[in-house]
């Protein structure tokens, strides 16, 4: 069968979105392969549509449950019942059955943590895979946003002679991310189809003010006035309550994201936003990856990401239908001071390797200073990685040097709001590459008018929606109301 | 104006009747199966309370309480004994209370209402013609057993949903619940294009503290299943659907073998060295066995005429203390005193 036969009767699409074709081609020659695809460019269809010409699991490592738990629940309702998700989820016994059988599935989704305990080993030892995927591959590389030390093991477990090929994906990575995925992965000059990073239906805009309040106002008054939907990034869970909250009572349909809510919760959020019965959506970094709306008209940056990286995947949430969509960073003088506190806050500082020593030398668990509330889960982590790799004096100053590494991050943010050329030559220019042509309303300092990109907000006089419990079990179970 | 939970926590700590640590009450919440806990439930009356919080953090229990010291409701004692203001007996006298049956629930009654939103997911995007869809719940269990419902059930036919719709409104049409806690139960519930609303979101629209909102939540899944279990017959689907859900047997595992033991003949210094556990263990789980079995009957440990003038002195002194009660009743044991108080109340009752 040809491959867009395949794509056709697997996927119900008619063509190949770039990329896919020439990644996809290369890994069925057994080639390794580092594919850079913008978000939403359509990764997954790269090591899911080869899953149906091997006659061999396909293992994909995947660093977020929720991720993982999404790519499953989409491909089973799909119909694809060969497919497992082996994570901490999993009770013993549905553990123990799912390792046992895993040489049965089409797809293997698995965590980092997972991949290195010795009974999965084994079993993975004991049987034959057709090809290896590290999804947002970006997390192996201590320069890449989302550095998960237990990615940096993958190579040393699966890089066997003998190994199929391994396929990298990550929507975002820079020069120097690139150089460790292939080093760390154990790369076989691999082949790479890198995409622009550029996404020209995505209007990048900026606002500067003088405080905090004024920011607020503006927000206040620019979401009750434009069309959604959108989503507003800012950094604490609080503010994402209290900025709800306040759109709530002018009336915009919204609620509040971040990672400290009730799962449940969080997926009734989701899927409410994808409905569209709900317009605007205030979140922490937590709302991102695995979130499929194709229509998401603005995304505003309430404070400053804490780097690039993290800005061209927040903003990447917008417009994936392709239709123009706008991008507001906005700053008040002293946000940089807050976006770097928050950029190393949650980082390890010299108090923590000490005292990681001496849980040591009590012969107890490290891992219990998170238990004791000393540090965070993402903290410890890099901790616990360095401290097995170095010396404390040379943790230390590591640790120091990735610090100012975190702080210079927000400065090169910082640029983007000070520059007064393009913008999105700039964007472009962080992932080395370079710019081929700007669209209308490129930037804000290119020319920008707002009113192109976005449209006014339609207030529907929604009739009044007093909660009704006889109306609304009819409505979900016979359908009327 | 005092919140719901702060409501709730004043009535306990009103029952525990001054008798306690400050920290009982946050036992009782997270149903704490330690057999102090265990049995204050019973002397003291709180079987509606035990387990309703069972994620309650301790720093927010000691945030609310020390909002109650600040509003002088409650004097803290340095032994870590608490006594009532004034002021908090004058609250309790006006205020409402919300009834929760803890007891006999757990925090089971969130599998029910897993099970049940599963079934509503299922049944809604059935009647819309979709086949598969995206489950909010995750649990493979209830993933499993509501599978297994629908088949039984023949949803295929496609008038379960009528039927389930009919349980649901006559059931909770006549449990007598203020709307908005229905409202708070349904609006939970979802269904193709209708996700379900988030606490943020019943709270923005019913003006309510999220933690009153949970509460209220936790106690009118506890009336409805109440209200199903008094009316078994009306309700076949319900019925199915709160299988396992009530606690039968309120008896933690080692004083139900205790109980076996004891009913088959054998005397509680038998059962001791049989076990091979203290006489005061044995102690402890014939008292949480006169709590919880209406046949077991205590006349054989304690003579009517002494259960008598144990009541009486409860009255008289106003209290439970062990300690007190022995002095007016000094020909009973500890321990028969702590059977009378397990059992006492509950003929009352
Ligand atoms: N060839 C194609 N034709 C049409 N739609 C496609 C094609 N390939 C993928 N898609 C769709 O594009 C959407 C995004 O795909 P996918 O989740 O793989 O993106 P991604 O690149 O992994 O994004 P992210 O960076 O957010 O993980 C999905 O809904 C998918 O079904
Ligand atoms: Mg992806
Ligand atoms: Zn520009």
């Amino acid at each position: 069968m040809k491959l867009e036969d395949i794509l056709n009767k697997y996927f119900g699409y008619s063509a190949f979105r770039p990329g896919q074709r020439e990644v996809i081609e290369k890994v069925l020659d057994g080639k390794d392969v580092i594919a850079l695809l913008p978000t939403g460019m359509g990764k997954s269809l790269c090591y899911q549509l080869p899953g149906y010409i091997f006659d061999k699991p396909v293992l994909i490592v995947s660093p977020l449950l929720s991720l993982m738990q999404d790519q499953v629940d989409q491909m089973k309702q799909f119909k694809e019942k060969r497919v497992v998700a082996l994570n901490s989820f999993l009770n013993p016994m549905q553990k123990r059955a799912s390792i046992q059988n895993l040489h049965d599935y089409r797809f293997i989704f698995i965590s980092p943590e997972m991949l290195l305990q010795e009974q999965v080993q084994q079993k993975l030892n004991s049987m034959e895979l057709s090809l290896i995927v590290v999804d947002e591959a970006h997390c192996i590389s201590q320069w890449g946003f989302d550095f998960r030390p237990d990615y940096l093991r993958i190579g040393q477990v699966l890089g066997k002679p003998n190994r199929p090929p391994i396929m990298a994906l990550s929507a975002t990575a820079t020069q120097k991310v690139l150089g460790d995925i292939e080093a760390y992965l154990n790369m076989d000059s691999p082949y790479k189809f890198i995409h622009s990073v550029d996404r020209p239906n995505i209007h990048l805009g900026k606002m500067l003010f003088q405080g905090r309040e004024e920011k607020i106002e503006w927000i206040l008054d620019h979401v009750t006035k434009t069309a959604g939907p959108g989503i507003i990034y800012t950094q604490s869970r609080l503010k994402t309550e209290s900025l709800s909250q306040r759109l709530l009572q002018s009336g915009v349909t919204t609620a509040a994201y971040h990672g400290g809510m009730d799962p449940l919760d969080r997926q009734f959020i989701q899927q409410q936003f994808i409905d569209g019965s709900l317009d605007w959506i205030v979140a922490t970094n937590a709302f991102g990856m695995g979130v499929h709306k194709q229509n998401v008209r603005q995304v505003i940056h309430e404070s400053l990401p804490s780097n690039m990286a993290n800005y061209m995947q927040e903003i990447g949430r917008a417009g994936r239908d392709g239709e123009d969509s706008l991008a507001i960073l906005l700053y008040a003088e002293g946000d940089e001071e807050l976006a770097k506190f928050v950029g190393i806050d949650d980082y390890p500082v010299d108090a923590h390797v000490d005292s990681y020593i001496s849980y040591r030398s009590r012969n107890e668990l490290p891992t219990s200073m998170i238990h004791n509330g000393e540090i965070s889960e993402t903290a410890f982590r890099v901790l616990d990685y360095w401290m097995n790799q170095l010396q404390p004096a040379d943790v230390k100053q590591r640790l120091s040097s990735m610090k100012y590494e975190k702080m210079r991050a927000v400065e090169e943010v910082m640029d983007l709001i000070e520059t007064n050329t393009c913008m999105r030559e700039q964007l472009v220019h962080y992932f080395g590459q370079t710019l081929e042509n700007r669209p209308e309303d490129c930037c804000q300092c290119c020319g920008l008018q707002y009113e192109n990109i976005i449209r006014v907000r339609e207030i529907i006089d929604a009739p009044s929606k007093e909660l009704n419990w006889k109306r609304r079990i009819e409505q979900l179970l016979i359908g009327f109301s | 104006m005092l919140f719901q939970f702060q409501q709730i926590l004043l009535q306990i700590f009103h029952k525990f009747n001054q008798e306690r640590t400050i920290s009982a009450p946050f036992h009782l919440l997270r149903g704490k199966r330690s057999g102090q806990t265990v049995q204050d439930v019973g002397i003291y009356q709180l079987h509606s309370y035990f387990g309703i919080l069972p994620k309650l953090s301790r720093k927010k229990y000691d945030e609310e309480l020390s909002i109650f010291v600040n509003e002088q409701f409650i004097l803290i004692k340095e032994d870590g004994y608490y006594e009532l203001t004034e002021k908090a007996f004058e609250h309790l006298k006006k205020s409402q209370e919300l009834v929760f049956d803890g007891w006999h629930y757990r925090g089971n009654e969130h599998v029910f209402f897993a099970r049940l939103s599963l079934v509503v997911q299922s049944l809604s995007h059935h009647l819309a013609g979709k086949m598969s869809f995206i489950p909010y719940q995750k649990d493979e269990q209830i993933q499993q057993w509501v599978r297994m419902f629908l088949k039984t059930n023949h949803y295929q036919d496609g008038q379960l949903q009528q039927k389930l719709l009919k349980e649901i409104l006559n059931s909770l049409e006549h449990i007598a619940m203020e709307d908005r806690a229905k409202n708070i139960l349904i609006y939970r519930l979802s269904g193709y294009n209708a996700a379900g609303f988030t606490w943020q979101q019943i709270s923005f629209e019913e003006n309510l503290k999220e933690m009153d909102l949970q509460l209220i939540y936790i106690a009118s899944l506890h009336s409805w299943l109440n209200a199903i279990f008094l009316q078994v017959e009306e309700f076949p689907l319900l019925l199915q659907m709160v299988e396992n859900i009530r606690v039968k047997n309120p008896l933690s595992g080692s004083a139900f073998q205790t109980a076996e033991l004891f009913f088959n003949g054998h005397s509680m210094e038998q059962i001791s060295r049989k076990r091979g556990l203290k006489m005061s263990t044995i102690e402890d789980h014939m008292v949480e066995l006169a709590m919880n079995d209406p046949q077991f009957d205590v006349e054989q440990f304690v003579s009517n005429e002494d259960v008598q003038a144990v009541l009486a002195a409860v009255d008289d002194y106003n209290t439970r203390k062990l300690k007190v009660l022995h002095e007016v009743v000094p020909q009973l044991s500890y321990f028969q005193l702590r059977l009378v108080l397990a059992r006492g109340e509950r003929v009352e009752a």
